[in-house]
């Protein structure tokens, strides 16, 4: 594939909007039937409540440094080897929305002879909600590592057939053996991202050592954007407070702390949350925005007329202070066309299909071809952006969020919430 | 003669409940069920795997913690979400006050002064619902950002650029204000065109200048619908959590929908969402009741 950036399809590219501005929208159909409805679901659930309530949950809490191998059951079984893909009908993909290239999907679904459809969420209990809704079939979806322990002890999504999966080889190594997922027996990865600083050149004078610094600046007043996520906020904030050792702490104090410290932003700066960096930054509305690394990537695309990506920056922590995750695929255990899904995933792990989604969305298969230097050379990221690749040395070192229990994500939330009320 | 009374009577008495069945069972299929299922989750500290809660459908084994929690956060000086509650009704009140001063004379016009423009009067008040709310106010941001119109438009008069969009409480106003204006004209306009003309003619008549016959006249036979229009602004306006997400997303300017929208959205304490729920809708009921009482005493003083 040649890449053009003035290709008018990549202009339109986006990237991971968890809340976008027009997804508010969706939020509102919560508040009002949702709420109705939603407890309704919830009560059929009844009988898988009693342990995770209380704090621990009943099946294994991955670890980086405590690796999970997920069961394979009896009476849920990967299909067999050898047999022939589905065709006619459609291929129905649980996503985000924006997070797959259209063409990648377009030529799938021609030369499958399927249709290809996406139902997007925001967030993984969005997410959940969905594929667990009665009678429902998806043929693939994208866990995190967060909530694939639960998926699997669910009986939500089925194990893969490697057989079908030949190019997981194309994997650096270790992802194709995942702390979340020893022996990819569930998934494979799908994109990989750090968390960092996404800064118009042009405005910043310095970037300070620690380039977090940025957003407690007042010379940047009304033009400081955090990450709306509350991992990734407060998990900067622990950051910048030197508390290194955990970004999943459970320890009070700290979380307290860090919101503390967010809370100065809303005088200083008056602080803004969303997950708009890729347009905003480009577009001069944000000067500093918390942001992904893939967002620069997509940013390039954002810039108004006449303006080069110079005017863009990136600053990420040294790699043992770096946050990264990553994405995966699975394939749900209602999937009607699973042998269809397992030959998506493989295409993927392809290194031109992969770069090609890469090309499109800004966010980084863990391919080990698709290197800064190749993806510089190839003119995906201009050199001044090249910091925004991931590399393995990130994920040897760096931290990453993880599955923790309802009563910790419950101390983060309240947290979140104080500084969203203004502190 | 007689029997045959009695039976259309009976008939009639059947009928009329029977009427209002479809509504009572509308009213009890969308809002006491939900009403009752956001109560049994804000009373419940359970969830499952999923985040989902565990709704308690028995009121026996009701925990009310958390919705003490709720009541407590939000009322006492020092709760997290006071703040909150007084910028929710701060903003609300000056909305409405945009509303009145905007919204009455454009009643006031279109019911007494239009004549024959008066249709066109009207579906231009109402143009503005042909299009999502959400989008109308997404074309404010393309309006309002700093290289916008409104910032441009300025300019000519030598007026340096603002940044409506950094968070400020003025734009949220106006733009709550904006986006529920029409909701208050409507009824308006309906109680000030039912006002009988000719207690008009009659106040001019005993030659009382317009402007006394509005305060003396026009305005006491309007206040019912004045209450109604605030009201019917005023409920969806307190628990409004998109505007601001849009126009502003700072949390200076979060209402107590952004609270609510927080802890429902996602995570493991729908509970507490659920609580604010509840606390957001006594708040309005108190406000509701006191309209309800007001209309009643119009209604007995107009048979009196």
């Amino acid at each position: 594939m040649t890449f053009d950036p003035n290709d008018p399809a990549l202009r339109r590219r986006r990237s991971r909007p968890q809340l976008a501005r027009r997804d508010v929208l969706r939020g509102g159909v919560w508040l009002t039937v949702g709420l109705g409805a939603a407890p309704l679901l919830a009560a059929c659930g009844d009988s898988s409540s009693g342990p995770a309530a209380g704090g621990g949950a009943p099946y294994l809490l991955a670890r980086p440094d405590r690796p999970v191998t997920l069961a394979i059951k009896d009476s849920n079984p990967p299909i067999g080897d050898g047999l022939d893909p589905e065709e006619g009908g459609t291929f129905n993909i649980l996503n985000y929305a924006q997070y797959m290239a259209p063409g990648v999907m377009k030529d799938f679904g021609k030369k499958h002879n399927v249709s290809v459809e996406v139902t997007p969420y925001n967030n993984y209990d969005e997410m959940l909600a969905k594929i667990r809704q009665p009678g429902e079939s998806f043929d693939l979806v994208f866990p995190g590592p967060s909530v694939l322990s639960k998926m699997v002890y669910a009986d939500l999504v089925q194990p893969l057939n490697h057989s079908y999966l030949p190019h997981l080889e194309n994997l650096w190594p270790e992802y194709q053996d995942p702390w979340y997922d020893q022996g990819a027996r569930y998934t494979v990865p799908y994109t990989v991202y750090g968390t960092g600083v996404m800064y118009r050149a042009d405005r910043v004078k310095s970037v300070p050592k620690v380039g977090y610094d940025l957003f407690w600046d007042k010379d940047y007043a009304g033009k400081v954007y955090l990450l709306e996520d509350r991992q990734e906020a407060i998990g900067m904030s622990l950051l910048r407070n030197n508390i290194t050792d955990d970004v999943n702490t459970a320890n009070p104090d700290d979380i307290k702390r860090a919101t503390d410290s967010l809370i100065e932003l809303i005088n200083l700066v008056n602080v803004k949350t969303d997950v708009n960096a890729y347009s905003e930054v480009p577009e001069g509305t944000a000067t500093v925005h918390q942001c992904w690394s893939g967002d620069l990537i997509a940013g390039q695309y954002y810039l108004p007329k006449g303006e080069t990506p110079e005017v863009l920056g990136y600053w990420r922590p040294a790699d043992a202070d770096y946050v990264v995750g990553s994405d995966n695929i699975a394939i749900p255990k209602s999937a009607k066309k699973p042998v269809l899904a397992h030959l998506m995933m493989n295409d993927l792990l392809d290194n031109q299909i992969g770069l090609r989604n890469f090309g499109w969305n800004g966010y980084q298969p863990p391919l080990t071809k698709l290197s800064a230097k190749y993806l510089t050379d190839q003119g995906y990221i201009p050199d001044n952006l090249s910091n925004a690749v991931v590399v393995r040395s990130d994920f040897d070192k760096g931290h990453t969020f993880y599955e923790v229990s309802p009563s910790t994500e419950a101390l983060w939330q309240s947290n979140w919430a104080r500084f969203k009320a203004g502190g | 003669m007689a029997d045959k009374a009695t039976g259309h009577d009976r008939a009639t008495r059947r009928l009329w409940p029977a009427l209002a069945l479809p509504g009572t069972l509308w009213l009890i299929a969308l809002f006491v069920v939900p009403f009752y299922a956001v109560m049994a989750v804000a009373f419940s500290g359970r969830i499952n795997i999923f985040n989902e809660p565990i709704p308690a459908w028995n009121p026996l084994t009701w925990e009310s913690t958390t919705f003490t929690t709720a009541v407590t956060d939000s009322f006492t000086p020092s709760g997290v979400y006071h703040e909150v509650w007084v910028r929710t009704a701060i903003y609300s009140f000056w909305a409405l006050v945009i509303c009145v001063a905007i919204g009455y004379p454009v009643a006031y016009y279109a019911a007494r002064l239009a004549g024959r423009r008066r249709g066109l009067i009207l579906a231009l008040i109402l143009a503005p619902w042909w299009i999502n709310y959400i989008t109308r106010m997404l074309a404010w941001v393309n309006l309002l950002q700093d290289d916008g119109y409104v910032n441009k438009a300025l300019g000519w008069f030598g007026i340096p650029p603002h940044s409506w969009l950094s968070g400020s409480s003025f734009t949220v106003v106006w733009a709550l204000a904006y986006g529920y204006l029409p909701y208050f004209i409507i009824p308006l306009f309906a109680s000030l065109d039912r006002i009988d003309q000719r207690l008009l003619e009659a106040s001019r008549d005993l030659g009382i200048g317009s402007i006394r016959t509005f305060l003396h006249v026009t305005l006491p036979l309007s206040r019912l619908g004045l209450i109604t229009s605030l009201v019917i602004t005023a409920l969806p306006m307190a628990g409004d959590y998109y505007t601001n997400t849009i126009v502003s997303g700072s949390p200076n300017t979060n209402m107590v929908g952004n609270q609510i929208e927080l802890f429902l959205l996602e995570g493991p304490q729908k509970n507490i969402g659920a609580g604010l729920v509840l606390v957001l809708s006594l708040v309005l009921m108190f406000f509701m009741f006191y309209y309800l009482l007001l209309t009643q005493r119009a209604s007995r003083a107009a048979t009196r």
